[in-house]
């Protein structure tokens, strides 16, 4: 998978129709084979554009700043960049016709290590859902999969569940870069703000921390499009997909099949109800 | 630092004989926020609320703990205590103690105190954390719109303008009176349906209350309750009604003939017409889809005719504009297509009709002038089959529900039937008589006996063509046998349905609608005549089939709950809403999705201090938020606050134990 | 789910982490959180009618169960309680006409996503309860106390950690 050549193209077209005022892309870095997110005003940058299997980051967040409101953006989405991306214009945070997207018919990114990242081998949607170009060929959506880690995690006893939850969530930091990386994450006061999350769940411990990230993957429960840019800014390496991951199978398997931002104006699963949701679990 | 007061209440032995008031009091002064902790027999008595307010006053308290019944009992006593001693009423909260301790736990009264302990405990937390609040006034502006001009709509807008509140009443067709209009008798007393209702007819194109627009429709409805702003569209009728006497020479001349609604198509109008004879007001209308006039600019005549010069082929549809308080729906019914009924022969076999055509043709006024006759070569018939629940209570070709009046106007019609011609006989195939109401079942008896109307319980499976006779094949399923009958004419009692314009009303008032297009009440046992939407009220079918009683009936209703909404300059609302802090508010609009009420808008507002650039934000219409809270515990970036529900509220309530 | 009560040397188990104990006439603390127009009411009625159940329930009043942040159930598990009660209008009672729907749907991912995390399914309960529904009620607490009583306290994450 490389669409450097077909990036390229388009943006210089872009720059060049004055349809846009900067592009949102990915770049080489110096150092070793990854990538990073490049933002480029200058169309004498575009060469440097690159688009391969480690085009890992969901660009999408680029837009959450409120001047990105008021400029024209274009923009590389790949399949659950665009999920995250339809979230964000339903929930009105970017204006459709300020941005151009270029959707990437996804064949899957590449993990740390090199092989087909784990949220790429059980994704559901590889294609855009929302563009105004797409490059690739599509090849529809696929069946959901229960997360691997969950499923796995469910077999274990309680006992051996909260410890390994304890364990984790010792690591945390508390530095909230898993919600400046989100692009869903766009409120002005957080759960997980110092000031809130001390009323809430108590500030720099294991426990407080691990509630106040219970409390936000809710906020991200019928939300969250299993882009993993929480977890790849995470300077802990915390496997914060599990949370997410649990309760997109819950929602799933309850309501309606239910997976985020894969339609036009639905705001998430919280935010709408049927009348035949389950209904065992009460008394 | 806060200063709290709690009073714990004895409630004679109901409280303290399981809790150790004393302890419980001695634990109380243990917080380090409690200022003063007392003990008395009956907090709630003269002398206990007396208590509290030197209380208040003398240790200068910051809010006030009462522990004894539920706050759903003693609140508002207490929360005037409060007011009474210069204490804003929402600094009090209350720790039930009797209902959640003392009577619950009458065997174990170790657990009842020490549960009662941290109850005050809690509410001494919470109480820490509530705010001044104050009642909101919402100003109103007195005058209601109705829309529908049946029965329904004639009696509330009478009821609601005899209260001197000015009404406007929308009408779609040209004149007042609706479905009633149509009947010839009413059951079960078979008054002359004529007779009741023009009188009121004129009463409301009378009333100095009453401004009536007919012919026209709700085209938009903004604002809130108390404060709505609503077009209407007023159709072009090219008549000038200011000068038209009504005295009816231009429908005489007109030379285009069309099928007559009013009578079911079972004769015709002109294309210049008043829908009938009795219609308010008695002004005619010029149908635009059939004058050749104003199709291909030939004819004329009328405006030849007229002698005050009251056509004007040039008039358009125009907008008008109120300002109005409440709204009242009330759009009727509609009648279901027996279409679906093939094996019946619906649609091949002109004897076979519906239960309104055998009404109009009974009627005095009638296109057949009150007799009964077959479509077919106009006899009169002497054996009439009557089938009911056509359509009703059919889930495979029509729906589900019983339309509730099918069975008291058949009986009705098995009457009017023998009445008209006395030699006939009247077949009546049913699945179940319904006949609860005041003087329903006698009437059904009379039907029965006096009429000696065959009733046959059983559905009907084919009708079929002998001669010029129809032959009904049915179950008669108390002899288990099928019979025939040699019909005449058929009568067909179709299912009563929401007009099929509901739903797009519903959507432009605001108000919701269930899946067969009937308005949806706010409550179905409680608040049957007010919607959801604060302001807005229903009358008769619109909501649910009704016969005439009930909707009268509910049609006062709704004149009374807009007379109450009225009743001062400015209503009252419980300030306990939610109210959005729009520095947080990211604009998602999820609240929006979530509030029942239709309470959540979006605003402008600049960017930030003095800037020219605007975002969007919620914000929260206080005369329609009726705080629930949906909103609240869906906002991600926590902008919304309910009032006397907060969050720092509930969680200092939590960690307080 | 059924749990057997762990026991050791007269001491109760907590189901969650086998370090955690209390002693034998331990008693749990729930935290109740009830709708103002059916369960409040509700448990009113329990009152008036006296009928008797387990004393370790602390009710908190809210408007409607869609008032109910889920992390008023994750503060509840962290600071004070050793279980949750969360009680509203029956479906297509809900005084808001909606709330109850879009609750249950909070209410059934935070129950999953609590159980995931580490704490006891029967922690965190959910009931429906009316006005009329007294006796419910008091079977309700009965249940859910002698559920939480079996699974023992929990004392992972108390106030005193932090």
């Amino acid at each position: 998978m490389d669409y450097s050549k077909q990036i390229q193209e388009i943006a210089s077209k872009l720059f060049a129709e004055n349809k846009i005022d900067y592009f949102v892309g990915y770049k080489q870095n110096s150092f070793d084979d990854s990538q990073v997110p490049f933002l480029i005003t200058d169309p004498a940058e575009i060469p440097k554009l690159v688009f391969t299997d480690r085009s890992v980051f969901n660009l999408a967040n680029y837009l959450k700043p409120d001047h990105t409101k008021r400029k024209r953006v274009g923009l590389v989405v790949k399949g659950c960049d665009s999920r995250a991306l339809n979230l964000m214009l339903t929930e009105s945070q970017v204006k459709r016709e300020n941005v151009y997207i270029i959707g990437i018919c996804c064949e899957g990114v590449l993990n740390e290590k090199g092989e087909k990242a784990q949220n790429c081998v059980e994704c559901v949607m590889p294609d855009p859902v929302v563009y105004d170009e797409m490059i690739g060929t599509p090849t529809g959506k696929r069946e959901y999969k229960v997360n691997v880690d969950i499923r796995e995690l469910a077999t274990k006893a309680l006992e051996e569940r909260a410890d390994y939850f304890e364990s984790i969530f010792e690591n945390c930091i508390r530095c909230n870069a898993c919600r400046h990386s989100c692009p869903l994450c766009y409120c002005a006061k957080c759960c997980l703000d110092q000031e809130t999350s001390t009323l809430y769940h108590g500030a720099n411990t294991s426990s407080g921390a691990m509630h106040a990230l219970m409390t936000w993957s809710l906020h991200l429960a019928g939300r969250c499009v299993d882009c993993r840019n929480c977890e790849k800014a995470c300077p802990s390496h915390l496997p914060l997909h599990l949370l997410h991951k649990q309760n997109e199978s819950v929602i799933y398997e309850n309501f309606q099949q239910h997976l985020a931002g894969m339609e036009k104006d639905d705001r998430g699963a919280f935010y709408k109800y049927s009348l035949s949701d389950p209904d065992d679990f009460i008394l | 630092m806060a200063r709290v007061g709690v009073f714990v209440c004895f409630c004679g032995a109901n409280i303290a004989g399981v809790v150790d008031v004393p302890a419980v009091v001695q634990e109380a002064k243990k917080i380090k926020e409690v200022k003063i902790a007392i003990e008395y027999k009956y907090v709630c008595s003269d002398p206990g609320q007396q208590m509290i307010r030197d209380a208040i006053v003398q240790n200068r308290l910051t809010s006030v703990v009462v522990a004894a019944c539920s706050p759903r009992m003693h609140e508002k006593t207490f929360r005037k205590a409060l007011s009474d001693a210069g204490m804003n009423p929402y600094l009090l909260e209350i720790a039930n103690i009797r209902e959640h301790s003392s009577w619950v736990h009458q065997k174990d009264k170790k657990a009842a105190t020490e549960k009662a302990s941290d109850l005050i405990r809690m509410a001494v937390a919470k109480s820490i954390a509530n705010e001044q609040l104050h009642e909101i006034s919402v100003p109103v502006t007195k005058r209601a719109l109705v829309i529908g001009g049946g029965i329904a709509g004639i009696q509330a807008a009478l009821d609601i303008a005899d209260a001197r509140i000015p009404v406007t009443l929308v009408e779609k067709s040209p004149s007042i009176g609706g479905r009633m209009a149509q009947l010839d008798e009413t059951f079960p007393t078979l008054d002359c349906s004529q007779c009741i209702l023009t009188p009121k007819m004129v009463d409301v194109a009378s009333h100095p209350y009453i401004e009536l627009i007919p012919y026209s429709e709700v085209i938009e409805l903004q604002g809130y309750v108390g404060n709505y702003k609503v077009k209407i569209k007023k159709k072009a009728s090219y008549v000038d009604f200011s000068t038209c006497t009504g005295c009816g020479t231009c429908t005489q001349k007109c030379p285009v003939k069309v099928p007559n609604e009013f009578n079911m198509n079972i004769d015709k109008r002109k294309a210049i017409y008043t829908p009938f004879p009795q219609a308010v007001p008695n002004k005619p209308v010029i149908d635009a889809e059939h004058c050749t006039m104003l199709l291909k600019g030939k004819c004329g005549i009328c405006a030849k005719f007229c002698e005050k010069g009251s056509i004007n082929f040039k008039m358009v549809d125009e907008v008008i504009e109120r300002e109005i308080g409440a709204v009242v729906i009330a759009t009727g019914y509609d009648l279901w297509d027996p279409k679906p009924y093939e094996e019946y022969g619906v649609g091949r076999y002109k004897d076979i009709i519906t239960s309104l055509e055998f009404e109009r043709m009974v009627s005095a006024s009638g296109p057949t002038n009150g007799v009964p006759v077959r479509p077919s070569d106009g006899k009169v018939p002497k054996n009439v089959v009557f089938i009911k629940c056509i359509g009703s209570r059919d889930e495979a070709k029509g729906i589900e529900y019983c339309s509730k009046i099918c069975c008291m106007y058949t009986a009705k019609h098995a009457i009017l039937l023998h009445h008209k011609v006395p030699d006939s006989h009247a077949y009546i195939f049913y699945m179940d008589i319904r006949a609860a109401g005041k003087g329903y079942e006698e009437f059904v008896k009379r039907a029965q006996v006096e009429t000696a109307a065959t009733y046959l319980r059983g559905r009907v499976s084919k009708i079929y063509k002998k001669g010029d006779k129809l032959m009904v094949r049915g179950e008669d399923a108390q002899i288990g046998q099928v019979v025939e009958v040699e019909a005449d004419l058929v009568v067909l009692a179709t299912a009563v349905i929401a007009p099929k314009d509901n739903p797009a009303l519903a959507r432009l008032l605001g108000v919701s609608y269930d899946k067969y297009g009937y308005m949806s009440e706010a409550h179905p046992k409680l608040r049957p005549v007010e919607t959801a939407k604060a302001g807005i009220f229903l009358a008769g079918c619109t909501q649910a089939p009704k016969d005439i009683p009930d909707t009268v009936a509910q049609a006062s209703a709704c004149a009374a709950k807009v007379c109450g909404l009225f009743a001062g300059d400015t209503m009252k609302k419980d300030p306990m809403i939610s109210t959005i802090n729009n520095e947080f508010c990211s604009g998602c609009q999820n609240c929006i999705t979530v509030c029942p009420y239709q309470a959540i808008v979006t605003e402008e507002i600049p960017l930030g201090y003095g800037s020219k650039e605007m975002r969007t934000v919620a914000k929260i219409n206080e005369g329609v938020c009726q705080g629930c809270g949906s909103c609240v515990a869906i906002c991600r970036s926590m902008a919304i606050t309910l009032a006397g529900f907060t969050d720092t509220q509930i969680i200092n309530e939590i960690v307080a134990i | 789910m059924e749990t057997e009560v762990k026991e050791a040397q007269g001491k109760i188990i907590s189901a969650e982490n086998p370090d955690i104990t209390a002693p034998a006439d331990w008693q749990p603390v729930i935290m109740g959180i009830l709708c103002n127009w059916c369960s409040y009411a509700g448990s009113d009625l329990t009152g008036t009618s006296r009928i008797q159940y387990p004393p370790n329930i602390r009710i908190i009043r809210v408007p409607c169960s869609s008032r109910v942040d889920p992390w008023f159930i994750i503060k509840s598990l962290q600071t004070t309680a050793d279980g949750v009660l969360i009680s509203g209008c029956h479906p297509g009672d809900c005084h808001y006409i909606s709330g109850n729907y879009y609750a249950r749907r909070r209410f059934l991912v935070t129950k999953k996503l609590l159980n995931f995390v580490g704490y006891h399914e029967n922690r965190i309960q959910f009931s429906w309860v009316s006005a009329a529904e007294g006796p419910k009620f008091a079977k309700v607490v009965a249940k859910v106390t002698e559920d939480i009583k079996k699974l023992g306290p929990l004392h992972r994450y108390k106030k005193e950690n932090f």
